[in-house]
């Protein structure tokens, strides 16, 4: 097993992934208002490649659908990542009853084939994910879904600035390394001179 | 596959048969329930050669540490099973629930030399999605019969070096039973099978007179070892509760445990830490708590 600082560092993952970009709680049935109804399941369907406008949908699972999950562990999220570039980039959100009321505003006509069915009381609705960003994906769910967003704690922005801290250090320390070796080769590059000179002169 | 692996360096390639798929790695499985393999220690005869050569030389050897590396938990975050299962569940958002797959990490207090630990195990709930099994032993005969009853999914002699010359291997693992070992060598199976792993063999356990408790054994189990004091092994689906995960991670522990206390009194082995990791997740020290105060209701971390 690895040494503890090494384990340690390593863990700093999970300060990623309770806070940053997508850091909200989607409303639930507890927290459902007539305006934003309870979020039931998600579906992410984007290509494999970036080509096509698929970077966005992409940056969207690896970044911000950890964090969603982890704020809202009782929501099944899905992706399917398909081999046609040419096919659609989509994000399906499912809502127990209703639209929210932006949501109904939104209508878009792209069906989404590899997303599951709805059942019998959910509605869905279809943001195209082609060409956007991740962060503007996240804007345009946040607006969808009026998800809250979770702002860190006290301890959680003291941890925040000890990583940025270290992030700093750690330019400088490369640096440093990066003359030291230099420096040695520099070194090793003039001995080994100064013999071909002495092997040349004894030659002649 | 054979032909990369020979272009390769020796290191590289147990680096790929590491990267194998973990059904494959089972057929490793070999019937050594109380059998312990002795890790640095050299055969009678090497020693007394080594004595030999070294006589008169006053020459001291060098020693490493005697014991592994126990780190201080105190330091080490740790969490309860249902909030390393949150922590989990969001690393692998987006995955396959039933290809990705917990693991657990379990650190032994050992010392570097002596016994390890080697054994298998069964579930409560099977962690594998379903392993075929081929057994090549005389068709139509009472030993082929009772294979087929334990779950063999293709038994016989002939048909099955038909259907692995044509290219058609359609099994995870393959038993053979000692009366077919000649028409399987005969036919050539070897230079098909052995590259893939799936060769029967007597020092695997692979060729065996009980074939049909060992399928059985084979279908269910899972074999688990101990490598630099870590016994690693996957415990459960990305799918699972946390009852069920609960129920997976006592049953491991409990029988590390036993396989510990059974070693001899001269090595002390004991568990000393617990770790949950998954197939794309990081490694969370456990507290062995069930829930904490701030862990969700365990009921929403199941599925996707």
């Amino acid at each position: 097993m690895p040494n503890l600082w090494k384990r340690l560092h390593k863990l700093k993952a999970l300060l990623d992934v309770r806070i940053g970009t997508g850091a909200a709680t989607l409303p639930s049935a507890a927290t459902a208002t007539k305006e934003f109804p309870a979020i039931t399941r998600l579906h992410l369907t984007y290509a494999r490649k970036i080509y096509g406008g698929h970077q966005g949908a992409r940056h969207f699972w690896r970044n911000c659908l950890p964090r969603l999950k982890y704020h809202n562990p009782a929501i099944p999220m899905t992706v399917k990542q398909t081999t046609d570039q040419e096919g659609p980039a989509t994000l399906t959100i499912y809502f127990s009853e209703n639209l929210s009321r932006t949501a109904s505003a939104n209508a878009i006509n792209v069906t989404d084939q590899h997303a599951p069915t709805p059942s019998g009381t959910e509605k869905t609705t279809v943001i195209n994910l082609k060409n956007l960003t991740y962060t503007d994906i996240w804007h345009n769910l946040k607006a969808l879904t009026g998800a809250e967003e979770v702002s860190p704690t006290v301890a959680e922005q003291a941890e925040l600035k000890k990583v940025e801290e270290m992030q700093l250090k750690a330019v400088a320390d490369r640096k440093r390394v990066a003359d030291i070796r230099q420096a040695k080769k520099d070194q090793e590059k003039m001995l080994e001179q100064a013999r071909g000179e002495v092997a040349k002169l004894r030659q002649s | 596959m054979s032909s990369i692996k020979s272009l390769m360096p020796s290191g590289a390639r147990t680096m790929l048969s590491i990267c194998r798929p973990p059904l494959r790695q089972g057929s490793m499985a070999a019937p050594l329930f109380g059998y312990q393999q002795v890790r640095g220690k050299a055969s009678a005869s090497q020693q007394k050669t080594k004595k030999f050569k070294e006589k008169g030389k006053v020459e001291k050897k060098k020693k490493g540490p005697k014991n592994y590396d126990q780190i201080d938990l105190s330091q080490m975050m740790q969490f309860s099973l249902c909030d390393a299962m949150r922590y989990i569940r969001a690393f692998e958002a987006g995955r396959s629930p039933e290809a990705t797959k917990y693991e657990v990490h379990i650190r032994l207090k050992s010392k570097r030399d002596g016994p390890v630990i080697r054994n298998m195990i069964r579930f409560p709930h099977s962690v594998q999605t379903e392993s075929r099994i081929c057994v090549i032993c005389p068709p139509n005969s009472r030993i082929a019969k009772e294979a087929l009853a334990a779950g063999a999914v293709l038994v016989g002699e002939e048909e099955v070096f038909e259907a692995v010359k044509n290219g058609r291997i359609e099994f995870d693992r393959c038993l053979c039973h000692p009366d077919s070992v000649d028409a399987m060598n005969k036919a050539g199976m070897g230079r098909i099978l052995g590259p893939r792993g799936l060769m029967p063999n007597a020092k695997m356990g692979t060729i065996v007179e009980d074939v049909a408790s060992r399928v059985e054994d084979l279908r269910g189990g899972t074999v688990y070892r101990e490598r630099d004091a870590v016994v690693r092994l996957a415990i459960g689906q990305l799918a699972f509760s946390p009852e069920q995960l609960r129920d997976n991670l006592r049953t491991v522990v409990d029988q590390v445990k036993k396989d510990a206390s059974a070693i001899t009194d001269k090595f002390t082995k004991e568990v000393y830490e617990v770790v949950l990791s998954s197939t794309h997740g990081p490694g969370l020290s456990l507290t062995g708590d069930f829930t904490s105060d701030s862990s969700p209701d365990p009921a929403v971390l199941t599925g996707a």
